[in-house]
């Protein structure tokens, strides 16, 4: 029997970690505030270092919190960020996403800075600045405003707002130790890059990746993971800091139409075909499917409203076979015609329509043993969300102070 | 019409009408007529380059086998059915009668409509690279690529372009 409109508005009758209001999603003050609280002060993925391999190249990056970075490696081989903003007018210094520049030059009065971010030039700057004798501005003065980075975790680099944040391996903790060998024996190279925008919260594209009760909504998983032994024995692994890692699994790629082995072009470490996948808190994930290592990024624009970026990597050292198999592994269910992105892309989607449109709370409440289709994962990255935002996802419209996560 | 019947203004019509009736079939959603106009060693491939990373990126690639079983699987899955609709224009053909085969070069705007309500959309744009057979009685494609300007797909789709 359907439920009444206040039966509908009720809390669930469930722990209240084991629910979310989805005003979660939808409110525009708690977006603010999740941009001032985890966003500004969280270390971002901003992009892979392969996209920067020579000095002077460099990448740019929209922070979702609120900035546009430049990403750039010095000639000292360091990759520093900086504000993609001229201290003069506040141009944009850098329009093309990437690029190599030895002077990164503001095209509106052509002031120019070094991969440092020094301000290494300044027309007619004696003129303008130094008529009366003394100089009444030092170019020490027009630097570009530095953002913390570090390089890692199979050559991500990745960027924090906050300068007196902990160090990046206090945040990811040991959440990467299973597949660290993979990614980090030998140097990665992104093959295939693309942004999908969604209307959609960027928490609902993280919590797909981080639940397996959806691969009901693929059948290429139904096939080459469901029904294959060991499925249901895969475990959640909660991580400190609102990590999760899902154990890994053998997959059978030939149970699908025209599928096979991926075991031609592996990682480090690799056997057969196993699968695992990683989500960091608050919005990314390390996906490894034996020949191909996809890493999203979500850059949340809105409540409703996602940017997710995806890199598929393989191995720098790639021979141009292992390179074609790796590709091919990819575009079968990943990319944008890719079998599986586009089912979760679409489910994702609708639960943006629905959530802006009647939806009142989720349900993250199944418990298995931590097991596969243990919705524990949800609950982990929500515990840690209460804890950084001070209000519990199920009741958010009430301040709470949470010092350690609340149980998963 | 066998290519060394035709004229060579026949052959380039025949190209163009083929690229034509393939953007129809596949609007239609016809995937055995769309088939029917493919050489047995067809590759449709779906490629865009990055200025983000710099890099050639292919996000399709099949032979004719590989359309089949990708054509023989889509009721299988859970898919955005809002139709797509292909506006196609020829640019150039140029045929090879010695080799006997001919390539091509569209331009193509792809829209997709809303199944609920019907709203047309932009979805992307680019170009169809062919290669077409014309050894038989009819022309076939032999190699498609499609080329994409556009890489910002949204929730991004299971048909072939
Ligand atoms: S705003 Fe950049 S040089 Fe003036
Ligand atoms: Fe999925």
């Amino acid at each position: 029997m359907g439920r009444t409109a206040e039966q509908w508005k009720q809390k669930p009758p469930l722990p209240k970690t084991h629910y979310v209001d989805t005003r979660v999603y939808t409110d525009e003050g708690i977006f603010e505030e999740e941009k001032e609280k985890i966003f500004a002060k969280t270390w971002m993925l901003a992009c892979h270092e392969s996209e920067l391999p020579a000095p002077n190249d460099y990448r740019t990056y929209h922070h979702p919190a609120g900035v546009n970075l430049i990403v750039v490696r010095g000639e000292d081989d360091r990759v520093r960020s900086f504000f993609n903003v001229c201290p003069h007018r506040g141009n944009t210094i850098l329009y093309s996403p990437s690029g190599n520049a030895k002077r990164m030059t503001c095209i509106f009065h052509a002031w120019s800075f070094d991969s440092e971010g020094n301000c290494v030039g300044l027309p007619r700057e004696k003129a303008g600045y130094c008529s009366g004798g003394d100089c009444s501005v030092s170019r020490d003065d027009l630097g570009l405003r530095e953002v913390k980075t570090q390089v890692g975790y199979g050559g991500f680099v990745y960027v924090n707002l906050d300068d007196g944040c902990e160090p990046l391996e206090d945040h990811i903790g040991p959440a990467l130790d299973t597949i660290i060998e993979q990614i980090d024996t030998e140097p990665l190279e992104v093959f295939s890059y693309h942004r999908a925008v969604v209307n959609t919260n960027y928490k609902l594209w993280h919590d797909t990746n981080s639940e397996f009760y959806h691969d009901y909504l693929h059948v290429h998983n139904r096939l080459t993971s469901m029904k294959q032994e060991g499925y249901f024995e895969r475990k959640m692994i909660p991580y400190p800091n609102g990590h999760a890692e899902v154990g890994s699994q053998e997959v059978h790629y030939e149970a699908y139409e025209g599928g096979k082995g991926r075991a031609e072009a592996g990682f480090p470490g690799v056997e057969g075909n196993p699968w695992s996948l990683i989500d960091l808190f608050p919005g990314y994930s390390y996906n490894l499917r034996a020949s191909v290592l996809r890493v999203d990024s979500q850059i949340p624009l809105g409540p409703n409203k996602t940017a997710i970026e995806y890199r598929s990597l393989g191995l720098k050292s790639d021979t141009v076979e292992q390179r074609r198999q790796r590709v091919l592994d990819n575009q079968t269910i990943w990319g944008p015609f890719g079998r599986n992105l586009h089912e979760d892309l679409l489910a994702v989607d609708g639960q943006g329509r629905a959530i802006q449109n009647g939806s009142r709370y989720v349900l993250h409440a199944r418990e298995e043993d931590s097991t596969i289709h243990d919705e524990v994962g949800m609950r982990h990255f929500y515990a840690e969300w209460s804890r950084r935002m001070g209000r519990l996802a199920g009741d958010p419209t009430k301040a709470v102070a949470l010092e350690k996560p609340a149980r998963a | 019409m066998t290519i060394r019947a035709a004229t060579r203004k026949d052959l380039d019509t025949a190209v163009r009408e083929l690229i034509y009736r393939s953007c129809l079939r596949l609007d239609e959603g016809d995937f055995p007529g769309w088939l029917e106009l493919c050489a047995p060693d067809l590759r449709y491939t779906i490629t865009a380059y990055s200025p983000e990373i710099r890099q050639e990126m292919t996000w399709l690639d099949h032979d004719r086998d590989g359309m089949e079983g990708l054509f023989k699987m889509l009721p299988k899955h859970n898919s955005d059915h809002s139709p797509l609709t292909r506006h196609a224009s020829v640019y150039l053909v140029e045929v090879d009668e010695e080799r006997g085969e001919a390539a091509a070069v569209t331009s193509v705007v792809v829209y997709r409509t809303a199944l609920d309500g019907g709203a047309t959309d932009l979805f992307a744009v680019g170009k169809y690279f062919d290669n077409i057979n014309l050894e038989g009685e009819t022309p076939l494609l032999a190699g498609r690529n499609v080329r994409l300007d556009t890489r910002e797909l949204g929730i991004g789709s299971h048909f072939p372009l």
